[in-house]
Order: structure tokens, then C-alpha cells, then sequence
């Protein structure tokens, strides 16, 4: 007889006697006990899919797409705020086409499974020498939702992650495996920021550099002080942010440039001591009014102290976020940035909008992708906000989008907004064109969900 | 009182400021590693095996945060800290995984994962079979 120790014993008593008598399990959405529905990171958008079908190679995903003709819809880490996901056909599930499939010591490319989640390609890539040029704040998307939507990091002279593609393949929606590259510069243009829309990205080439380091340096300015120098502080550093404080005349700052220091931390502790004092000084009731909130967050504010840290670039420009939230980013032209922030910032105050979540506020640089963001020949402002996963994100998104639409502003593809062809096609230059190329791809829109429909007229 | 307000907006502040305003969060990536063309994963700490394609699924998702304790994860194989978990009982502890709570968001990042996977999964953590 095999011998248990008395610890997996007393375990297994207390599973048997805590499970004991249950019996299956109700999900949101459940079509059945056992099947599970799919919601994204958020919580925002959940879907009951027919089936999910996990991918084990591209010839897998030919031959099943050359077999059936139902609805799909790829999926990646789910990390996406819009509905591009929800469908009731199948999910496509690309976690398994991952891992650096090749690379290039001279070019500094290097060849990945789509399916990858760029946090757990920095450390590989750093042992062939390779960084990412750039990084977006969140690095748990996989490459292909990343590029499809044009997911972007910060600089006013980097581009978004799917400006980095050198190359990709895209089985199609029949099944059809394209390799695309800059031989048909107008198909990559249109291929890159596909938003899951022209078929599966299977695998991509990354246009890489050599690795190296980052210091990041953090503090609090007041947000006009910045504004003023918005451009000149962009153009000096490798990436440059705010984080307006709402209610504050505060921002949190961030500028963030390559280094040869040793890596390491300096940490501060920005907590005030002497609260009770600032609190007399303060005069604050019990429901603060806007000016007390914002007297409140300027004394807090103005006591955080710097901080940097110099490490991999990779750790230097991705950030975990332990808290899930849904956010809605626009980008507008650079010059009006400053004056699309400052509206909304003033609307948040003057109409007492409940939020406490700060703002983000940077530069992105131009490209050519069709429907990227940043699409033109001057870089773009990018302007977001957030409100927590547990609360309702419908009232302030849609007081402050209006605001967005004002100044010319395009949504990023995977964040939160109310947009359809016919605003888009007059935001983006190449719409139509990329609205062709779709139809010609996917003739039988198999790819499309209500939210595709909507966006491309279909 | 106006101390406790103070206090109280000051803690909320600085607890959301680090993932909200983006202060102090530096990346610690998971153990999970994509070597050149593959995914290895540090042997975690449990009497318990999963078959490959189910490890391969844990290892792609639930290592991310269920190695190193990230975002308040239990660790594999820390019983007292599962067993916490257990108590809630099945039902509730699958519900937990498919539709997200605290810092884990719905499918613990398992997008292939059906109810079958994750019980096999949360064993494979806590240890019990």
C-alpha cells in the first residue's frame, strides 16, 4: 500500500469533507455546468462561446479553418477594454503559438509565436542580445493582441509595438497562410493593426536593438508647470508622461532614458507624518467640496518625493497592475494634447465627477499603420481614463468621450469607446481601404462579432 | 476627525498610486520563462503532477502570479493558504477563477481552460488530491 504523510492525509480529509455533496458549479452566462464563459481582464466584456479551439501549430489552424465555417474570434490574453472578443462561434486560442522561433544576431530581429505574452519575452531576448524598443505599460498581452490593436508605449519619437513589425504570417479566415512583409509595404501598413479583423496572426518578426538599460526617474510637479514644457521635456527624454491627479493641480511625472548605472533602486517614503497638522491647516468637512479635495491632494501631492531606478528595459517600462480597471484612450494631435487634457480635467472638477483614478497623458510617434492611432506624419498626444473594474465605467467615459471628438481624437482599438465606421472612416485616412482588404479576406465574415460589424460597416 | 479624513484620503491615495498612479510598481516578472523556441518553468514546490498538456496550461497561466505570490497569489503548495481558499468550497472557488477576483482576472489568464482544467489545477496548487 502505498504510504500518504499525515499532511497530504489531513489534506485530502479536509478537501473530501469541504467538497463533499457538490455538485457541479454555475458560471456567469453558464450554458452548462461544465462550460465556462469567457470574460476579459476587466470583467467589462464576457461572452458564452460555442466552443474553444486551442491551437497547437499553424498547420492546425490552416486545416481547422479550411474545415469549418462558423463564427471565430481570436483571443489572446483578454486584455482588450472593447468587445472585439465576444462572440457565440468559437474562440481561436493562440496561447501555444509562443517562444522565439528565430533570430537574427545582425539585424537584431527576432521571429515570435503570436501567442507570446511580451512579459515573458524579455528576459529571453536580453540572453540573445535583443531588446523590444519599446514597451506599453501592461505586458501581459500577447504580441498579436498587442500589435492588432495598436498598442502603443511612450516617446514622442517611438512608435506603437506594431511599427516594430517587420514581418508577419496571417492564416486566413479560409485558411490561407500569408507571409506579409515590407515587399507589399501597403498589405503590412494594413496587416499590422488588423484588430483581429483580416484572419490569425500566427507569427511575427520584431525590428529589435541591442539590449540595454533604463533609468526611470518619478515625481510630483504641478500639471501647468509641465504642460508649459510639454514638448521640450518629451523631446529630452527617451519617454516622458504625466499622471494627472484629478482634483489637483498635481501630476505624477515620469521620465525614463537609457543608462550605463548599475541597476538598483532608490526608494522614499512618501507618506506625510504629520497629517493631523496638514488637516487643522486644511479646514476639511466631512463631504469635501472640489476645493477641498484638490487642496487636499496639492498637500499630498506636493510632498511625494523623487524616486529612481535603473534596471533592464524591459522591467523598466512594463508595470504589473494588481488592481483591474477599464480605461479609454483617444489619441489627438500633439499641439491641441494640452488642451484636451485641461477640459477634461476641468469637466471632472466642475460637474464633481466622482473619480479618483488619475489620468495619462504622452506622446506616441507617427507611423503609416492604416488604423494606428498615431497614423500621419506628426506624432500624437494620447490621453486616457480609467475607473476601477467594480464600478460603473458607463457615466464618466461617456461624459468625457465628447470631449475626445472635439479635438479629432481616434480611439485606441482595444480600450473603451463608442465609435463606428462612420466616425472612423473620417478619422483614419486609409479606413475605407482597410474596410476593402477585409471584405476580401473575409468575404463570409467569420471574424466579425457585433462590435467588428459596427466598426467596419459589414 | 479631520485627521482620520485626512488619513483615511491619504491611505486611499497611496494604496491606489501604486497601480493607479503608476508610482513604485516595477515589473517582477513571473518565474515562467520563454527560453529561445520554448517555456520552462521552476519546479514548484507540490507532491502533485499534472499531466503535460494541463502543466503546460498552468505554466502559460497560473504561474504567472501562483509562483511567486504576486498580487497576493497563494503559492503552490502552501496547504495553509489554500486551505483558506478550499473552504469556500468548489463551487465557489471555480466561480472565483472563471469570473475574476481581487488582483486574478477571469480565467486566470487560461483562455483554453475549461471547468475540468482549473479543478485539476487548484489540486495541483494546493496540493490535495
Amino acid at each position: 500500500m502505498r504510504k500518504i504523510s499525515r499532511r497530504s492525509f489531513l489534506a485530502s480529509s479536509v478537501k473530501a469533507a469541504l467538497f463533499s455533496g457538490v455538485g457541479g458549479f454555475a458560471v456567469k452566462g453558464g450554458a452548462s455546468a461544465e462550460s465556462v464563459s469567457w470574460s476579459n481582464w476587466s470583467g467589462g466584456q464576457t461572452c458564452q462561446p460555442a466552443g474553444r479551439y486551442d491551437i497547437g501549430s499553424e498547420e492546425h489552424l490552416s486545416s481547422l479553418l479550411k474545415k469549418t465555417s462558423g463564427a471565430i474570434r481570436p483571443v489572446g490574453s483578454s486584455h482588450s477594454f472593447s468587445p472585439l472578443v465576444p462572440t457565440d462561434g468559437h474562440l481561436i486560442v493562440i496561447d501555444r503559438l509562443s517562444g522565439i522561433l528565430e533570430y537574427d544576431s545582425e539585424t537584431k530581429q527576432a521571429t515570435i509565436g503570436a501567442g507570446s505574452r511580451l512579459g515573458d519575452l524579455g528576459d529571453p531576448l536580453a540572453a540573445i542580445g535583443q531588446g523590444m524598443v519599446n514597451l506599453p505599460d501592461i505586458d501581459r498581452q500577447t504580441v498579436a493582441g498587442a500589435i492588432a490593436t495598436g498598442t502603443h508605449g511612450t516617446g514622442v519619437a517611438l512608435q506603437a509595438l506594431s511599427a516594430c513589425v517587420a514581418s508577419l504570417r496571417l492564416v486566413t479566415p479560409g485558411g490561407e497562410v500569408m507571409d506579409i512583409d515590407a515587399t507589399n509595404p501597403d498589405l503590412l501598413h494594413a496587416a499590422r493593426v488588423n484588430v483581429g479583423a483580416l484572419g490569425i496572426v500566427t507569427q511575427v518578426t520584431m525590428q529589435n536593438r541591442e539590449s540595454y538599460k533604463l533609468k526611470k526617474r518619478e515625481w510630483a510637479a504641478p500639471t501647468e508647470d509641465i504642460l508649459e514644457n510639454f514638448d521640450e521635456l518629451a523631446a529630452s527624454h527617451r519617454h516622458f508622461e504625466i499622471f494627472p491627479l484629478v482634483y489637483s493641480d498635481y501630476s505624477l511625472v515620469l521620465s525614463i532614458d537609457e543608462t550605463d548605472e548599475p541597476i538598483g533602486q532608490i526608494e522614499i517614503e512618501a507618506v506625510p507624518s504629520d497629517d493631523a497638522s496638514i488637516a487643522e491647516s486644511l479646514g476639511l468637512s466631512d463631504n469635501p467640496t472640489p476645493a477641498e479635495r484638490r487642496r487636499m491632494s496639492n498637500a499630498t501631492a506636493s510632498r511625494i518625493q523623487a524616486t529612481e531606478s535603473v534596471d533592464v528595459s524591459h522591467k523598466i517600462l512594463s508595470n504589473v497592475r494588481n488592481s483591474r480597471f477599464n480605461e479609454m484612450e483617444y489619441s489627438v494631435a500633439a499641439e491641441v494634447g494640452a488642451e484636451c487634457l485641461r477640459e477634461i480635467l476641468k469637466t471632472i472638477y466642475d460637474e464633481k465627477i466622482d473619480v479618483q483614478f488619475v489620468l495619462e497623458y504622452r506622446y506616441v510617434g507617427a507611423d503609416q499603420d492604416w488604423l494606428s492611432m498615431s497614423y500621419g506624419e506628426h506624432s500624437h498626444a494620447t490621453i486616457s481614463i480609467h475607473r476601477m473594474a467594480s464600478e460603473d465605467y458607463r457615466p464618466y467615459f461617456d461624459r468625457i468621450e465628447p470631449i475626445f471628438w472635439k479635438y479629432g481624437g481616434r480611439p485606441h482599438w482595444g480600450k473603451v469607446h463608442s465609435l463606428t465606421h462612420k466616425e472612423l472612416s473620417g478619422l483614419y485616412p486609409r479606413f475605407n481601404d482597410f474596410m476593402e482588404l477585409r471584405q476580401e479576406l473575409d468575404p463570409h465574415g467569420r471574424m466579425l462579432n457585433p462590435h467588428l460589424r459596427a466598426l467596419f460597416n459589414a | 476627525m479631520k485627521a482620520l479624513l485626512l488619513r483615511m484620503f491619504i491611505l486611499r491615495m497611496l494604496a491606489l498610486a501604486p497601480i493607479l498612479a503608476l508610482l513604485s510598481t516595477s515589473l517582477s516578472a513571473a518565474e515562467s520563462k520563454l527560453p529561445s523556441g520554448g517555456l520552462s518553468v521552476t519546479k514548484p514546490s507540490t507532491s502533485i503532477s499534472l499531466g503535460s498538456e494541463a502543466m503546460a496550461k498552468w505554466a502559460r497561466s497560473c504561474a504567472l502570479c501562483h509562483i511567486t505570490g504576486e498580487a497576493n497569489a497563494p503559492v503552490i503548495g502552501d496547504t495553509l493558504e489554500w486551505q483558506q481558499r478550499l473552504q469556500k468550497g468548489e463551487a465557489a472557488l471555480l466561480n472565483n477563477v472563471v469570473n475574476g477576483i481581487n488582483s486574478m482576472p477571469p480565467l486566470g489568464y487560461c483562455m483554453s481552460c475549461e471547468a475540468a482544467d482549473f479543478r485539476v489545477m487548484i489540486d495541483y496548487m494546493a496540493g490535495v488530491k
